[in-house]
């Protein structure tokens, strides 16, 4: 049933509402990013003060952040792509094979995913110390990879369940291998599903701070975990470049999502209604 | 073009230690050439069958033989087949030349041949101006002109269609069967074609293959087929109305029923029997009082009376069993109406009750 006019605005006027208190603490981060020290936390609050950019020159040029933004780059590029490459086969297998093991293994893959990330730190450490891989892209890439997985394989594979099996049969009849069929007619048809599926993995890779803070050090840490040590700091000047570091790290998030809005809105769904 | 041969092709299913057979032992011979319709009700094995000789579907025993070539260890790709769907199957992000292209570009045909053999095969199934469109900016009619389109252009050894007009309206489905039966004159390329539609089996076939329970059930020209049915699925399957098929008892070239014996017939059979009779060959008359029937005339009451267009069918009861007897569009009987149906035994079929077998 369509709802009242005056239902609508008192669900406009609430949305509005929310919309003000949920940006509250991003706007305020951002006002304040602006300011030096004792105008940001001036008491009581001060609602304008001299603008200025010091604290992100002193961020991305004096503290070098621009090596954190780097190595996010690398290890989120890197987790995207292998996630998505592995995903893709594995879902895809999962979504055409007829037996009962694919259900077994998703049903695995669903156990780790719920697993607290934090229980499988000890293992890996011990195990990239004996390797000698701690501290590298690598083993970061690999653990993100590793825990991405099983929702990238999911979210992939109600994508996939959604495309006829006579779409790759069509293409084997008409001379594909299966591996031909997959990359030269599934893949295309796919792209949407694959671009969600990759924003989401992206997502979680760029938000990353615990595995970061615990496998790398500064030299290859990721642009969350090394602002949480300016934040924490006692430092005033610290605290400042923390605040603009926030902001650097929320604004490429925020583009992101603006431009892939929709794609992003129908992999919610998608997953939804799909399981 | 090339012969198609299954030999004690057979197909099991094994899942969690339950077997599912999804096509018992069967041998078929189809001549290269030969348009071959396999008929039947879903889940008899047709598509099975069609999926095995293409390749999508491996054999539990058997051998496949397409032309001279055993191709059980074939990939489709390698079997030198074409295949159009029930629901098309065509690629929803290509254009519609792409599409009947691909077949050609996977093979690495030069674009210029693949150019000429694209339009030739769209003026084939008058495909002409829509060469730019995508999938979805086609009607049902379209997108199975191109399915049909991809599937010749490359000129395949054999056809093999799989419910191609079910998705389509009945309109367009006697115009696009007009249009298949053209392309296999023309082309005359061997067509395997699975439909559970038996006017397409009845109208497009060289030969019809009937099917049930995964098993070939009776295999003829569809003269063969309707006139002369192997057991009582076939005769009841093919025909519409369906054959009228009544239950009772023969004895000394004599079928009794309730309120029903019919004779002579000339057959060597004792017991219980199913007799089988066309709606056509049923002829209805008005009973006038309680005059005695003449022989082989069934008094029955009217349980329906159905105006088709082009016949009335009437629907009567005899004895708790009900028969079907199409008669002339212009009689028109009342419900509850006593009427004579005549039955001439040399028009009739009988059916051994227990093995349902034709007696002959």
């Amino acid at each position: 049933m369509p709802l009242s006019r005056f239902a609508q605005r008192i669900i406009y006027v609430a949305l509005a509402l929310w919309l003000v208190i949920a940006s509250l603490p991003v706007i305020w981060t951002a006002v304040i990013s602006l300011r030096d020290y004792v105008d940001a936390f001036a008491n009581p609050v001060k609602w304008s003060a001299p603008v200025t950019f010091e604290n992100y020159r002193a961020l991305w040029i004096d503290r070098e952040f621009y090596r954190n933004f780097f190595n996010t780059m690398v290890v989120t590029i890197g987790t995207v792509s292998i996630s998505l490459c592995v995903g893709c086969l594995a879902a895809y297998a999962l979504a055409r094979y007829r037996g009962s093991l694919g259900f077994w293994l998703l049903l695995v893959a669903l156990v780790f995913r719920a697993l607290p990330h934090s229980t499988l730190l000890p293992s890996f450490f011990t195990l990239f110390d004996a390797l000698g891989i701690r501290n590298t892209y690598f083993s970061l890439i690999f653990v993100l990879v590793a825990i991405n997985q099983p929702f990238t394989i999911w979210m992939l594979r109600s994508f996939f369940m959604n495309i006829p099996a006579e779409l790759d049969e069509a293409a084997m009849v008409d001379g594909c291998s299966r591996f031909q069929a997959f990359r030269r007619v599934i893949i295309p048809v796919m792209w949407p599903g694959i671009v969600t599926t990759g924003l989401f993995s992206f997502l979680l890779a760029y938000n990353d701070f615990l595995l970061s803070s615990a496998l790398t050090n500064a030299e290859k840490m990721t642009m969350p975990a090394a602002i949480a040590n300016s934040i924490s700091a006692e430092s005033e000047a610290l605290l400042m470049q923390g605040v603009a570091g926030a902001v650097s790290i929320t604004l490429p998030l925020i583009i992101l999502v603006v431009i892939f809005q929709r794609q992003i809105v129908s992999g919610l769904t998608q997953g939804a209604v799909k399981g | 073009m090339a012969r198609i041969e299954l030999k004690d092709v057979s197909r099991i299913w094994s899942q969690s230690g339950k077997q599912t057979v999804g096509l018992k032992p069967m041998s078929l011979s189809i001549a290269d050439g030969e348009f071959v319709v396999l008929l039947g009700p879903s889940g008899c094995g047709k598509t099975t069958t069609m999926r095995i000789v293409a390749g999508l579907e491996s054999t539990s025993t058997g051998e496949v033989w397409i032309g001279e070539r055993c191709v059980n260890s074939f990939e489709p790709k390698d079997r030198d087949v074409a295949m159009v769907f029930q629901s098309y199957g065509l690629y929803p992000n290509m254009t519609v030349f792409e599409n009947i292209a691909f077949p050609l570009k996977i093979r690495g045909v030069a674009s210029t041949e693949i150019d000429a053999a694209v339009k030739r095969a769209a003026a084939m199934v008058e495909l002409g101006e829509l060469m730019d469109r995508k999938p979805k900016a086609l009607s049902g009619g379209q997108r199975q002109r191109v399915a049909l389109a991809r599937a010749i252009v490359r000129k395949p050894s054999v056809f093999l269609m799989d419910e191609p007009l079910s998705n389509l309206d009945a309109k367009l489905r006697v115009s696009m069967r007009s249009h298949i039966k053209h392309l296999h004159h023309t082309l005359k390329v061997t067509t395997l074609y699975v439909t559970h539609d038996q006017i397409e089996a009845m109208t497009l076939a060289d030969r019809v293959v009937v099917m049930s329970k995964a098993e070939i059930q009776q295999v003829g020209t569809p003269d063969q087929i309707y006139n002369d049915p192997a057991n009582t699925f076939v005769a009841g399957f093919v025909g519409s109305p369906a054959m009228n098929l009544i239950e009772g008892e023969f004895n000394d070239g004599r079928f009794t029923a309730s309120d029903m014996t019919l004779s002579p017939f000339h057959l060597s059979h004792t017991g219980c029997a199913v007799l089988g009779v066309r709606p056509e060959d049923v002829r209805v008359s008005r009973r006038e009082g309680s005059a005695t029937l003449d022989a082989n005339r069934v008094a029955a009451t009217v349980f329906s009376c159905e105006l088709t267009g082009d016949a009335t069918l009437v629907v009567g009861n005899v004895g708790g069993q009900q028969i079907i007897a199409k008669a002339d569009k212009s009689a028109r009987f009342a419900i509850g109406e006593t009427v004579s149906l005549l039955i001439e035994p040399d028009r009739c079929f009988l059916f051994d009750a227990a093995t349902q077998r034709r007696i002959r």
